[in-house]
């Protein structure tokens, strides 16, 4: 174990926590972009045929 | 001399650019209504949520402090992160606050603090939040210019044209799509920022190794490097200040909480928070190590801000360059963005509510909010052209950060659970979190009391600040009879 183990514990911990919530989250944001936009223009849609 | 290839580097970023322009640009369709252009008519769900958040509080202004931290405080430097992720998971786990104010259905805080304190209080949060965030803001543009300028080689003399250049891209997109733009963007930029953060601190600990990092944090600052309790610059006071300041931060910064107000549910929002609380731990340490292995490799220099810049434009390799000032691009346009778009969500939505009588059409709505992030960008450009800085950038932020985070963290907290906070002892909070940190700001600015501010300290009167708020709250609503009105529950 190298000195200070802590704070080395915690780097290793950043790059790999981080390299991880990266890939992760790139795939499963795109998603809720995708489905966010979907209910976005449905409620516009709506909006619109009730004006109309 | 920079390792920075204009035609390399320079296509990547120019590729990011146009990408993140497109982006931006192509959602505002979407927007037709002022709660969509707030808070992305509250579709917001965890993963975008857990980027936007990230990439929102991480700006270049995040990465040259937290860098300067580590330059001049060592690994202890990255204490702020992690007492700010322990905050943040607390919070998610718990739903201390953030439950009662997303289920309230409000855009933003002082809406829900009228609920309990009236119309007065509302206007007078949304001034101290407003104030407290433009101070806050100011030296963000300048810092980020400073590290693009010093990292591509640029002339100094440029660094004024890259801060409008930066400001004015980030303006159009914020402008036309609001929050939609700003998620999108967001997320877009996360991705950036984060495979650039990661690559360049994966060639640091390659090239400079650990030993060499641990060795030159134990020969500058001895144990008080890896330990902010014995570190002479820091101490209880330092530890004590930056808890109650990450804490008020988690539970009331206006930009995090905006991810909280755009959740599509309560149970969203928490899980945004959990999932980011490791994040910042990483915004601190990361960018510490890059400020530590700066001071590994430049030695003392005299300017510690630009030490990590100065390093890093050497440092990395032509392409990993590009990649690096893209990610560094992102990062900040990500933060310019949200920072805008929240500031203005408050001035339009609590600041201007008296002039509201009758409630305005959606098109009027629309066209003051985006006059409002407009007004907002030209006082960024006055403001961080003229204000000089002094002290380090952490501690300039925590101190503006007060100003707001004080008073009204303890008002969320009263309006929330304590049933006899009235407007009084809102009212005392809120001048009390006010007058110490800017009388502190201006001592500090004055020669003949910068000595007497320095004596004291920002930790001191940081803590004074949220205490004596608290303080205040208590005092002023015990004074005070309870009205029917008031007496009411958020």
């Amino acid at each position: 174990m190298p000195n200070h183990w802590f704070w080395w514990a915690m780097t290793i911990a950043c790059v790999v926590w981080y390299s991880t919530i990266t890939v992760y989250v790139a795939i499963k944001g795109a998603k809720d972009i995708k489905n966010m936009l979907a209910r976005l223009d449905a409620t516009r849609k709506e909006d619109d045929a009730r004006l109309n | 001399m920079t390792n920075f290839n204009w035609l390399l580097d320079g296509s990547i970023v120019g590729l990011y650019l146009l990408v993140t322009m497109i982006a931006g640009l192509w959602v505002r369709k979407y927007v037709g209504k002022v709660e969509t252009f707030l808070v992305a008519g509250r579709e917001m769900d965890v993963y975008l949520g857990i980027a936007s958040l990230a990439a929102t509080e991480f700006g270049i202004v995040t990465c040259m402090y937290t860098a300067q931290n580590g330059y001049e405080k060592g690994f202890a430097g990255a204490t702020p992160g992690i007492l700010m992720a322990l905050a943040m998971a607390a919070v998610g786990l718990t739903g201390f606050v953030i439950k009662p104010l997303r289920d309230s259905g409000v855009i933003t805080i002082p809406e829900l603090l009228e609920q309990k304190f009236g119309q007065r209080i509302r206007w007078a949060a949304g001034v101290v939040i407003v104030l407290g965030g433009l101070l806050n803001m100011g030296v963000f543009l300048r810092t980020g210019g400073q590290f693009l300028v010093l990292v591509a080689g640029l002339d100094v003399r440029y660094l004024e044209i890259m801060m409008t250049a930066l400001l004015v891209g980030v303006a159009v997109y914020t402008i036309l799509g609001g929050m939609l733009s700003v998620l999108v963007t967001d997320f877009l930029q996360f991705v950036v920022m984060s495979v650039g953060l990661i690559l360049v601190t994966i060639l640091i600990l390659m090239n400079v190794g650990w030993e060499k990092l641990v060795t030159t944090v134990e020969t500058n600052y001895g144990a008080g490097g890896f330990n902010p309790f014995v570190n002479p610059t820091m101490g209880w006071q330092y530890v004590l200040f930056n808890l109650m300041l990450n804490t008020a931060a988690v539970l009331t910064w206006q930009t995090i909480i905006a991810r909280v107000l755009a959740a599509k549910d309560t149970q969203t929002g928490r899980r945004v928070y959990t999932g980011t609380a490791f994040f910042f731990v990483c915004r601190f340490l990361i960018p510490g190590i890059w400020g530590i292995a700066a001071l590994a490799t430049l030695g003392p220099v005299a300017n510690t801000l630009e030490a990590m810049p100065t390093y890093l434009s050497t440092a990395v390799p032509a392409g990993l360059m590009g990649i690096l000032v893209a990610a560094m691009l992102a990062a900040d346009m990500s933060t310019d963005s949200s920072y805008m778009l929240t500031w203005c969500s408050v001035i339009y939505n609590d600041i201007l509510a008296p002039l509201r009588k009758r409630p305005w059409s959606e098109r009027k709505g629309l066209f003051w909010n985006r006059t409002i992030i407009a007004l907002i960008g030209i006082f960024l450009l006055l403001y961080g052209l003229w204000y000089p800085l002094k002290g380090d950038l952490w501690t300039y932020l925590g101190v503006t950060g007060t100003i707001y985070l004080a008073s009204i963290s303890v008002l969320l907290i009263a309006c929330c659970y304590w049933r006899k906070a009235n407007s009084w002892g809102a009212g005392a909070s809120i001048v009390v979190s006010a007058v110490i940190p800017v009388t502190y700001l201006v001592m500090e600015q004055l020669p003949s009391t910068a000595a007497l501010a320095k004596s004291i300290g920002p930790y001191y009167s940081g803590i004074a600040t949220y205490l004596l708020s608290g303080a205040a709250m208590i005092l002023g609503s015990l004074l005070k009879p309870q009205s029917r009105v008031e007496g009411r529950t958020a």
